[in-house]
């Protein structure tokens, strides 16, 4: 009477939530209340049935159905609201657990009491999560997920940002895991306002979204006005459907800033100055009496066209380095537009000409000065570029743009060569030592590939195809003899899998035809996860 | 600010806080007059104002403006900076609007101590 109903709205329950993962539309929204709806009927079923095994007094059995009935629904909202916020990390890992996350339901328990251990780390914890991580092997996504949390626990963002991003690259899959993982990245984008990334990663599709996640994303599309974005209503229904309600009232009304107007640029007067040392902006500077200051200035005169064209790439420069960290492809392109036009500009070396006769500047003093401004301007502009992860402008051919384009391609270049080289050369010392400890093994080739991963990505997008041809042949080298290690001798399969596949990519953009085929031969292989054999062989 | 824009936070005429069309003499006096006011610690000569926001000024750093100013050529690519640059900021320089970023999302959405 009572067990068939609960099976059948338990089934449902999960076939919602699973619907919902593969939904972004109304739809996640409806799924999300028919789970709802569900677990609160088979909840109230559960209780039912123990409250007649109570009436007939057998009340160690409706205790024990009770309980069995009434957790698995309930699990997640006591995890998210009891177990993590308080850290209690084997709670956490034990009501992820019964929480029917789907297959390998381990690999998401040990992600929630990762989870819960950033949230108030422990060196009990810490040592209780890392000993079950390390007795799973091989490594896949939910591995890399804690060991992110962890890297959380210890404060390091930086590092779990990199590492969450990078699951997507694994063919393990485990839909709760890749779930919490897309929603951290999610809301740490938000909180650091790159709601370009919140919505980029929402329409690539590239986690399964959490109601939260969902509704970070419906502001983000709303940001980025994009065609997709969600109704007032829309949004509402999302944010209902979402926790932390309190919490995520006020992003509702957040607004996408508006820039403000930079400072019109004006030539710096005597008087502005004399008034910064307090002295008389006229007591020498008077035309009448040219003989009071026989070595003066000369006819500093309006220098016109030229003032303008400086001035603009002057202006353009203090505007670029000021975003401090976050300057744009755009804005570096306008930049480095503007110095080329002003150093090459008629006018300007008309001006400084006439300005060097009057100081009486030694010969070639104008060309040496147009070389020393355009040098300065290309190593500050390079490391502006640098940190901001930007690439030398198109067509970018002037003083400053060339400069601008050795300085980047050389730097880079020789930057991503070391890097590969150290890494290749570190995992055949492993190799010859021998291995004690496979898993740790995999997770530190992980982590080393991914950075390198970036780096190459970083210089590629900057350097363009020339750069990466250039890089890809050591790149390959080394991330082929790597991935062949994890494969054979570390049986790391999933991340061996994840560096080939991403070689034979970078493979087939070159026209490598040697590499092009031993991607072929290795990414063909069958990978063993925990999740069952994924066959991920790319279209040829 | 960081440390970009080094030309112009280090630019000879904003530390003597001079006019880029100064002549030799209001700039050697300009420079006395500073070095008068810093070995008597007044207070308000001890920063001054550049387009990249305010910098630390120092009887060192007033000699070497000095010292500069007086090579022509050195004089030259100080003037093709500071007679183009944008008016001086005595607080914050010129930017663009925050991002809009939400401090404390992390931890308010239960991800963070």
């Amino acid at each position: 009477m009572y067990t068939l109903p609960y099976l059948i709205l338990a089934r449902l329950h999960r076939a919602a939530l699973d619907a919902r993962r593969g939904d972004r539309t109304w739809r996640f929204v409806g799924y999300s209340v028919l789970a709802g709806v569900t677990a609160g009927l088979a909840i109230t079923i559960g209780l039912a049935f123990a409250w007649e095994l109570l009436l007939l007094r057998l009340w160690p059995l409706a205790i024990v159905f009770g309980i069995v009935a009434v957790t698995p629904p309930v699990a997640t909202v006591v995890l998210r609201q009891v177990a993590v916020p308080s850290g209690r990390v084997k709670l956490a890992f034990v009501l992820a657990r019964v929480s029917r996350p789907g297959p390998d339901p381990e690999a998401f328990a040990l992600c929630a009491a990762a989870w819960a251990y950033a949230r108030r780390p422990s060196a009990a914890g810490e040592t209780w999560l890392l000993a079950r991580r390390d007795a799973r092997d091989p490594l896949g996504d939910a591995e890399v997920v804690m060991t992110a949390f962890l890297a959380l626990g210890h404060g390091n963002h930086d590092t779990a940002r990199t590492l969450l991003g990078s699951v997507a690259m694994l063919v393990e899959e485990h839909p709760a895991v890749r779930e919490l993982a897309g929603e951290w990245l999610a809301i740490d984008a938000a909180e650091r306002g790159e709601w370009a990334a919140v919505h980029e990663a929402g329409s690539a599709v590239r986690y399964p979204a959490s109601p939260l996640t969902l509704l970070l994303e419906g502001i983000a599309a709303r940001f980025a006005n994009a065609d997709a974005a969600p109704s007032d209503l829309e949004l509402l229904a999302r944010w209902l459907v979402a926790p932390h309600r309190r919490a995520t009232w006020p992003l509702l009304r957040l607004r996408p800033p508006v820039a403000s107007g930079s400072q019109r640029a004006t030539p710096p007067t005597a008087t502005d100055a004399a008034a910064t040392t307090g002295t008389d902006a006229t007591d020498s500077t008077d035309p009448t009496d040219p003989t009071d200051d026989p070595d003066a200035v000369g006819p500093t005169g309006t220098d016109g066209a030229a003032g303008a064209a400086l001035a603009r790439a002057i202006t353009e420069h203090l505007a670029l380095v000021a975003t401090a960290g976050s300057p744009t492809a755009a804005a570096l392109a306008t930049t480095v537009r503007a110095w080329d036009l002003a150093l090459a500009d008629g006018d300007v070396f008309a001006w400084l000409f006439e300005r060097a006769v009057y100081l009486d500047a030694p010969p070639g003093a104008v060309d040496r000065a147009l070389r020393e401004v355009a040098t300065s301007v290309a190593d500050e502009l390079a490391r502006t570029a640098d940190a901001a992860r930007l690439g030398t402008p198109a067509g970018a051919t002037g003083a400053v743009g060339s400069g601008l384009s050795r300085r980047l391609r050389h730097g880079r270049l020789d930057a991503l060569e070391a890097g590969f080289t150290r890494w290749k050369e570190r995992a055949e010392l492993h190799k010859r030592a021998g291995m004690s400890a496979p898993h740790r093994h995999g997770i530190d080739e992980w982590r080393e590939f991914v950075a390198l991963e970036t780096a190459y990505r970083d210089a590629c997008t900057a350097g363009g195809l020339d750069l990466r041809r250039l890089a890809f042949p050591r790149a390959f080298e080394a991330g082929n003899a790597v991935a062949v290690w994890l494969w054979n001798t570390l049986k790391q399969y999933a991340i061996s899998h994840a560096i080939s596949r991403w070689l034979l990519r970078e493979a087939l953009v070159v026209g490598d035809a040697q590499a092009i085929d031993l991607g072929y031969t290795n990414c063909a292989l069958k990978v063993h996860t925990r999740t069952g054999v994924v066959v991920d062989v790319p279209v040829r | 600010m960081t440390s970009d824009a080094r030309a112009l936070a280090d630019n000879p005429f904003f530390v003597l806080g001079v006019a880029a069309d100064a002549s030799r003499i209001e700039i050697e006096r300009a420079a006395q007059t500073l070095l008068g006011m810093l070995e008597l610690e007044f207070a308000d000569v001890k920063s001054y104002a550049t387009p990249v926001g305010p910098q630390p000024r120092t009887a060192e750093s007033v000699r070497a403006a000095v010292a500069a100013l007086r090579d022509p050529y050195r004089r030259l690519v100080a003037e093709a900076w500071a007679r183009h640059a944008p008016t001086v900021a005595s607080t914050a320089p010129p930017g663009v609007a925050p991002p809009a970023g939400v401090p404390g999302l992390r931890r308010r959405l239960g991800w963070e101590p």
